[in-house]
């Protein structure tokens, strides 16, 4: 039986592994910063007064993972929104997509990175050669007030040739992670920001230079772990198209985190309340003791409701009821596989039998680079560390 | 001491209950104790024993690695792999800092250096080999260690790929050290930039003058040739040494 405090040490170490490291973070502020400078200094006919440029999404909340396509690790994803400052009833979301794309295609250096038009954003890549790089989607928007949120905005989404509008809030959504975030961050920012500073002196001076970005939370680690779990699991799978939406793992997980301060406890808890959910597949009740408030509903006419936090309007499982539920199915199954191969393997005595098992799940290189945090644990039990020496590690003794 | 540095002292002591860290010596931190372990590698039989052991810690470290010195008499005094000081070898340097920066902490230098050490000792005395190997001593370990690594014909290549690190560190499109006539990007592009990662200026000069010391004496015996680039460049390091 592995020990809760070192197991926890061990997943917070996969989670670094797989988090975007400080100097990386710092290359991709530069960058989009760069991006976000050149785009306010363009000329965009109909606007009154500044662009507002932000990052959204994962960059924006903390949950950044290396992602995982075809079972090698690819190049980070970072949201940017270029918000122009027109009325949205004074232009059209087609003129505000190509307004931003011409601006970038007017650059040297961006024209080149640029990809084909996207669904709703340009996307830079910057690839660089052998290392893993990341491509910045800009989503060009508009303001879009929706009472009470007075950050919602209007993006552009494009269909064949036909272009319409889109309601989001990726601001509002912010403030509204953060507010949920805010107790646990308070608690661990100080040791973090030693921590981040003392191995990445050659970038940070002093602590006060360390990011609050670079922060997580026990909360912000389990959303990062879960959507790596979720990036293998589906990446293996013909029918990947159904794999959980990041935005439904992080409006879950904030919803039902209770500030745990480790991330076992926290992840174990976040695990166990949306498993209680799963009966809803069948149509069932959820346990109330196991989880006392549903984010998660069905509706009368059988379809899904998970709702934007700063949005209600907005449903996250619009789609859920789709091909007889395949996605709200796809989502229990890898609830299921989460609590299965991270919680009760944890029973499994066998030291090899349970490192291969997570090497399956989270991946191998980074198993097999903490696996002592675990392993000499379950040897400490019967007094005398016990230690596999692989094939990688064995160096010849020598004499100078 | 570091904050680091005590975490982890205390990662080692959650494992390796029996170490505890003695008066500090002059730039350096000492741990000292019994080291019980029970290890067990593929196609080798498992082995428990317990070393006596000092770990001395540099106040460099993780730049310099830790030394261990084995204090409870186990290790014969002429066992061929102690060094001069009576330290143990664990193993080529650049070997060393390869394996350490698998699981940089001192947790991972003791389970993935030191007890694999141990590990190989007990086995040696048991059956009288040992179960990875053992490299040559000095210098020419060293540079048969490049050799076989890298795959590289000779000794002289073994140098030439060291000048180049020391000179360029990695640079893709230069021909490689090795002499194929391809770039380093298609040929020990990986390697090289491995390599690189690895060594601190330090470590590289050590290695460097391993290189020439092997090849000075094939030259005095066997009439080993140094082309003319070869030579002018290790001539440029050699200067840029004495200066500093």
């Amino acid at each position: 039986m592995v020990e809760k405090n070192r197991y926890s040490r061990f997943l917070e170490k996969v989670v670094e592994a797989i988090d975007i490291p400080p100097s990386k973070y710092r290359d991709a502020v530069d960058r989009y910063q760069a991006v976000g400078n050149y785009l306010e200094d363009g000329e965009y006919p109909g606007c009154a007064g500044e662009l507002s440029i932000y990052p959204q999404g994962s960059f924006r909340l903390g949950t950044v993972v290396r992602p995982i396509r075809d079972g090698i690790e690819a190049s980070y994803d970072i949201d940017l929104v270029c918000e122009l400052p027109i009325e949205k009833y004074w232009t059209n979301p087609q003129s505000v997509k190509l307004m931003v794309g011409d601006r970038l295609k007017e650059h040297g250096t961006y024209r080149k990175l640029l990809d084909e038009e996207g669904k709703r954003c340009w996307t830079l890549e910057y690839a660089e050669q052998d290392e893993i790089g990341f491509h910045l989607d800009v989503l060009p928007s508009v303001p879009d007030p929706l009472p009470p949120s007075d950050t919602a905005i209007a993006i552009t989404n494009k269909q064949g040739n036909v272009y319409t509008w889109s309601a989001s809030d990726p601001k509002g959504y912010g403030l509204w992670f953060d507010r949920q975030n805010q107790a646990a961050f308070e608690f661990v920012r100080t040791d973090q920001k030693r921590a981040i500073l003392a191995q990445s002196s050659h970038i940070y001076a002093s602590i006060d230079d360390v990011p609050d970005a670079l922060v997580r939370t026990p909360l912000q680690r389990s959303i990062q772990l879960m959507k790596r779990h979720r990036d293998i699991m589906f990446d293996n799978e013909q029918n990947n198209k159904y794999a959980p939406i990041s935005i439904i793992i992080t409006t879950l997980a904030a919803q039902f985190y209770q500030n745990e301060s480790d991330i076992y406890s926290a992840l174990y808890n976040i695990v166990t309340q949306l498993h209680a959910h799963a009966v809803l597949v069948e149509n069932g009740t959820v346990d109330r003791s196991l989880a006392p408030h549903s984010p998660i509903k069905r509706s009368p006419d059988g379809g899904w409701y998970i709702g934007n936090p700063v949005n209600p309007k907005e449903n996250f499982a619009d789609r859920w009821h789709e091909d007889n539920h395949a996605r709200a199915r796809a989502f229990f199954r890898w609830v299921a596989a989460l609590k299965e191969t991270l919680f009760d393997i944890l029973e499994e005595p066998r030291l090899n039998v349970l490192r291969e098992r997570l090497s399956a799940t989270l991946g191998a290189a980074v198993v097999s680079k903490h696996f002592d945090l675990i392993a000499s644990g379950v040897a400490a039990e019967s007094s005398v560390p016990r230690i596999h020496i692989s094939k990688s590690t064995p160096t010849r003794p020598w004499r100078a | 001491m570091k904050d680091e540095l005590v975490a982890e002292i205390a990662e080692l002591q959650c494992v390796h209950r029996g170490l505890t860290a003695i008066p500090r010596a002059e730039n350096a931190t000492i741990l000292s104790g019994p080291l019980p372990f029970e290890a067990s590698a593929d196609d080798h039989s498992t082995i428990t024993e317990c070393f006596e052991i000092e770990l001395t810690i540099p106040d460099n470290y993780p730049e310099n690695l830790p030394y261990v010195r084995e204090t409870g008499g186990k290790i014969d005094s002429d066992y061929d792999h102690l060094n001069g000081d009576g330290t143990l070898c664990l193993g080529i340097p650049i070997e060393k800092h390869r394996i350490f920066w698998q699981q940089p902490s001192l947790l991972g230098f003791v389970n993935r250096l030191l007890i694999p050490y141990f590990f190989g000792y007990c086995h040696y005395k048991k059956y009288g080999t040992h179960p990875f190997g053992e490299a040559e001593h000095g210098a020419v370990g060293i540079v048969q260690h490049y050799m076989d690594t890298l795959e590289l014909n000779d000794e002289r290549t073994a140098l030439a790929v060291i000048a180049f690190l020391i000179e360029h560190g990695y640079r893709g499109h230069h021909p490689c050290p090795c002499g194929s006539g391809k770039k380093v990007r298609k040929c020990h592009g990986q390697a090289l930039r491995d390599l690189q990662e690895l060594h601190t200026a330090r470590t590289l000069q050590n290695d460097f003058v391993a290189g020439l010391d092997v090849c000075i004496a094939m030259i005095k015996s066997e009439n080993l040739q140094i082309p003319e680039p070869l030579d002018r460049q290790i001539r440029r390091i050699l200067n840029k040494m004495i200066k500093r």
